[in-house]
């Protein structure tokens, strides 16, 4: 890597390495079997030059010669992509604890037992089909810069999603533990997808309308996706943002706060710097319901005349590779903080209204506008404060400024979910369609 | 290359072994309203191998060459440890080995065209949109993968093939104060460049669809009888109904299994869906799937009744059904998994006008943006509708999200147009992307469809 920033530097004015190693063991049962083994070993190298103002890019897995990988990122040169920014010379970061050595002893064997564990388990409690995906990966990436950055990160996951499906359908109840090493799934979290998922099984077909609505942590992303959208420093510079205007303005309700914080390393994956070497910091987003921050990159931020925020990351969507992906502002540790009530405390204050445990639909729908429209699955419905069935083809909709300004109560407790780490939130008055 | 391959399998001590290398060259340019955001074009390789051991299966997909051993030793020990839990050890059905290679023809190879061209093109098109004083934004993209195939089995398979897609695809957004809108535009295929060429009236239809979106009412919610175009009828025949073709996905769950019998009335008499990569000049082309299976069309729905599946060489030893050549990796970061290559609802008989006058009153609902299934259950959304008041077109409306069950709605689908369509781009993701499913039908009447509203 240093040879290649070397030669690079010689014909650029600047000049980033980027490298990722990455090695992941998945496991999956369906059904309450053992379906699949599959197992990645990859690694890779990314190259931004700059010379007079403009960006070069390329990547490759396997650097066999660097004055040919070189000129890849040279010819890119010519195509003109402005580069207005200065790559960061960033050194003396806090040390974060972003690995476990353990899981380098952690087998495939020891995960099969685990979710054998887990089907044993749940199995004689419940007839609902038993899906367990769990694994863990581990990475090492490495960034270089010719003004002297110099910095890495390692960091280990393991994952286990347990989920219990209605018949018929993929539409499950589950839920997804991450940890820095291996630990067994707790029982809590086992107990509550049983009884969720058995107290749900009968279908039901309420009324549709405005009611009260329950958004569970895995859910939560169908709205936080229409704020990443709103607040990302790319699309305030394309006057994509409906919120362009709204700093400081209360926004949502009070009771919101969503803030990312890389520094967490409670969590696995946290960051003391983004892909493009500027340190991270704690930044809210939205405190008590008011609007305060955009986030941007190297490049965005230089385009507003605003300070990098540290959220220049090689993030790709559908699976895409990091590599190949060039950093652009992404949101990748939010939280929203935790509330005061309990979960049950939560269904049991709802007279009539639905639980939504998964969504249908999510990336669909107007969402620079901050518009939502998504299947329920599995929806519950609740009545006097007791989950009585599950809802088929029913719709949640909703403009999220409009919605998340109705905030009734919010869950004590955070979960790993898509898009970040969220508690259970209760919304009044939410639009539900049903065929009744 | 295929003396590299053979020298790796031949060291696996295992009943099977294939392996897949792949060189994949990607060329991307990205403009960002008049800006270009990416430029350039970039190769990069891996290697997929299998392994098959005592009714074990295992993948390990790596990177680099002096990795193989260690490739080796995880795939043979992965392979050892499911077979050990396993109740029913994986069998695969059997097929010809097939030393071949091909290279498909196109119109225009775009990897002999400079980028600069391709640039200029890209530019000409987004900026039919740019100069209309509503558009706030544009985010269009020129995507070229070509991906060079090499798969090599323990059964004497060699294959080489070229998977090569060009599209030009991205969003176009208009804005009126707070009030954003936006549309997709995709043009592309697998037959070369010559496919994005003289392409301005798509661009300037699209733009003419986000300027009076602005202006469009949201639909309320509620139940409606539509009619669906083809794009839409293409989305619902992939999302709701196609997925549960791919026999992975039911293989292990018996309630779905249950319902997706083959012989089973599943739908209208009026539909039938079929499952066809082998039609020429579609997007979804390919003659050899990933485990070096010949493609064929697959009757999936005739007359209402499920006559046909996806399969793997794994699931249609399962199944006791026929190998259909669908087993589908999106790059060499990837095993391969069942894929649909380019799926359609066979035209029937009616006019567009006549689907009209039997609708009456309802909605016409145009252009996907997205879509997702739970098995039963479908939500998509639409990018655009328009009402329909005995039996003629109405004000243009928004906000437009569809969600059903997959089989009440497929016997709701009571009339079928005769005006066949095929998509040009694709993007479906079953956590991979396949940037060539293919995917359309004709105009469709559907009875009584849930519309979430906004």
């Amino acid at each position: 890597m240093e040879e290649l920033l070397e030669i690079a530097r010689k014909a650029s004015d600047q000049v980033e390495v980027y490298s990722l190693d990455q090695t992941a063991d998945s496991v999956s049962f369906e059904n309450a079997k053992l379906k699949d083994i599959d197992s990645k070993l990859q690694s890779g190298i990314s190259l931004r030059i700059i010379k007079e103002g403009k960006l070069g890019f390329a990547f490759t897995r396997n650097l066999i010669s660097g004055e040919e990988f070189l000129q890849n990122a040279l010819d890119s040169l010519k195509g003109g992509v402005e580069a207005g920014f200065d790559l960061p010379a960033t050194r003396d970061l806090a040390q974060l604890d972003t690995y476990n050595p353990a899981i380098e002893s952690l087998t495939n064997t020891t995960i099969v037992d685990e979710c054998n564990r887990i089907c044993e388990m749940l199995a004689p409690r419940t007839n609902g089909q038993i899906n367990v995906d769990a694994g863990r990966v581990t990475s090492r990436m490495r960034l270089l810069n010719s003004n002297g950055t110099d910095l890495s990160s390692r960091s280990s996951l393991y994952y286990c999603r347990t989920a219990i499906m209605y018949p018929g359908s993929y539409s499950s109840i589950s839920r997804l533990v991450v940890f820095k090493h291996f630990e067994e799934t707790p029982d809590e979290h086992l107990n509550f997808i049983l009884h969720t998922y058995n107290k749900s099984l009968k279908e039901v077909s309420p009324r549709g309308g405005k009611m009260k609505v329950l958004f569970l942590p895995d859910t939560i992303y169908g709205l936080i996706w229409r704020l990443q959208s709103a607040t990302n420093g790319k699309n305030i510079y394309e006057k994509k943002s409906p919120v362009s205007e709204k700093l400081g303005q209360e926004i949502f309700d009070r009771q919101l706060t969503i803030y990312n914080d890389p520094l967490n390393d409670d969590i696995p994956g946290a960051r003391s710097f983004d892909d493009e070497g500027t340190p991270c910091r704690y930044f809210p987003v939205v405190e008590n319901g008011v609007l305060k921050n955009f986030y941007y990159d190297l490049h965005y931020a230089d385009k507003l005349k605003a300070s990098p925020t540290g959220h220049g990351f090689r993030s790709a969507m559908w699976g895409g590779d990091s590599i190949a992906t060039k950093p652009t502002p992404s949101l990748d540790h939010l939280f929203i903080k935790p509330g005061d009530k309990s979960l049950s405390e939560l269904i049991k204050s709802i007279d009539r209204g639905i639980v939504i445990a998964g969504v249908l639909g999510a990336h669909s729908g107007n969402i620079p506008n901050g518009d939502f429209s998504m299947g329920l699955s599995p929806g519950l419905y609740v009545e006097k404060g007791e989950i009585v069935g599950n809802v088929k083809d029913a719709m949640v909709a909703g403009n999220v400024y409009e919605v998340m300004k109705n905030v009734l109560a919010i869950e004590d407790t955070l979960y790993p979910a898509m898009m970040g780490t969220f508690p259970a939130i209760l919304f009044d008055s939410v639009s539900v369609a049903t065929k009744s | 290359m295929f003396e590299t391959l053979r020298a790796i399998i031949s060291k696996t001590d295992a009943d099977y072994a294939d392996i897949r290398y792949e060189i994949l060259r990607e060329t991307r340019i990205v403009l960002n309203g008049a800006e270009l955001g990416e430029i350039g074009s970039n190769t990069t390789d891996g290697y997929v191998l299998r392994v098959l051991k005592n009714g074990g299966l295992s993948t390990v997909a790596f990177t680099r060459e002096i990795d193989a051993e260690k490739a080796i030793k995880s795939a043979l020990e992965n392979a050892l440890l499911l077979s050990r839990n396993i109740n029913e050890p994986v069998v695969f059905a059997p097929t010809e080995a097939i030393k071949g290679t091909f290279l498909p023809p196109l119109k225009e190879d775009p990897r002999g065209i400079p980028i600069a061209e391709k640039l200029e093109l890209t530019r000409h098109y987004n900026d039919i949109p740019l100069k209309h004083e509503g558009i706030s934004t544009t985010n269009l993209q020129y995507l070229e993968v070509a991906r060079e195939k090499y798969f090599a089995s323990t059964e004497g398979s060699e294959i080489r093939e070229d998977l090569i897609t060009t599209t030009i695809s991205g969003l176009i957004t208009s804005k009126d104060g707070n009030l954003i809108q936006n549309v997709r535009v995709g043009i592309g295929g697998s037959t070369g460049f010559a496919i994005l060429r003289n392409r301005e009236e798509k661009f300037e239809r699209k733009t003419g669809i986000a300027l009076d979106l602005l202006r469009a009412k949201p639909v309320g919610a509620g139940v409606y009888n539509v009619i669906l175009n083809p794009d839409m009828a293409g989305v619902f025949t992939h999302e709701a109904f196609g997925h549960f073709s791919e026999a992975d996905l039911v293989e292990d769950n018996p309630t779905m299994r249950e319902k997706l019998r083959i012989g089973a009335k599943l739908g209208n008499n009026v539909l039938s869906i079929i499952d066809d990569p082998t039609t020429p000049d579609q997007l979804g082309f390919y003659k050899y799937d990933d485990e070096g299976v010949t493609a064929r069309p697959v009757q999936l729905l005739r007359d209402g009744i499920l006559v046909g599946r996806l399969h793997s060489r794994r699931t249609a030893a399962s199944f006791g059904e026929p190998l259909s050549g669908h087993s589908i990796a999106e790059d060499y970061r990837f095993a391969p998994i069942i894929r649909m290559g380019n799926i359609f609802i066979q035209p029937g008989t009616n006019s567009f006008e006549e689907l009209l006058e039997e609708l009456g009153n309802g909605l016409y609902i145009l252009d996907a943006r997205g879509g997702q299934t739970s098995g039963e259950n479908f939500t998509f959304g639409a990018q655009y509708a328009y009402r329909v008041k005995n039996g003629k077109l109405g004000e243009m409306i928004r906000d437009i999200n569809i969600s059903g069950n997959l089989y009440l709605t497929m016997q709701n689908i009571t009339a079928i147009g005769n005006d066949l369509m095929l998509s040009e781009t694709g993007g479906c993701g079953k956590g991979q992307t396949n940037i060539r499913s293919c995917m359309g039908g004709p105009h469709i009447l559907v009875k009584s469809v849930v519309i979430g509203g906004a």
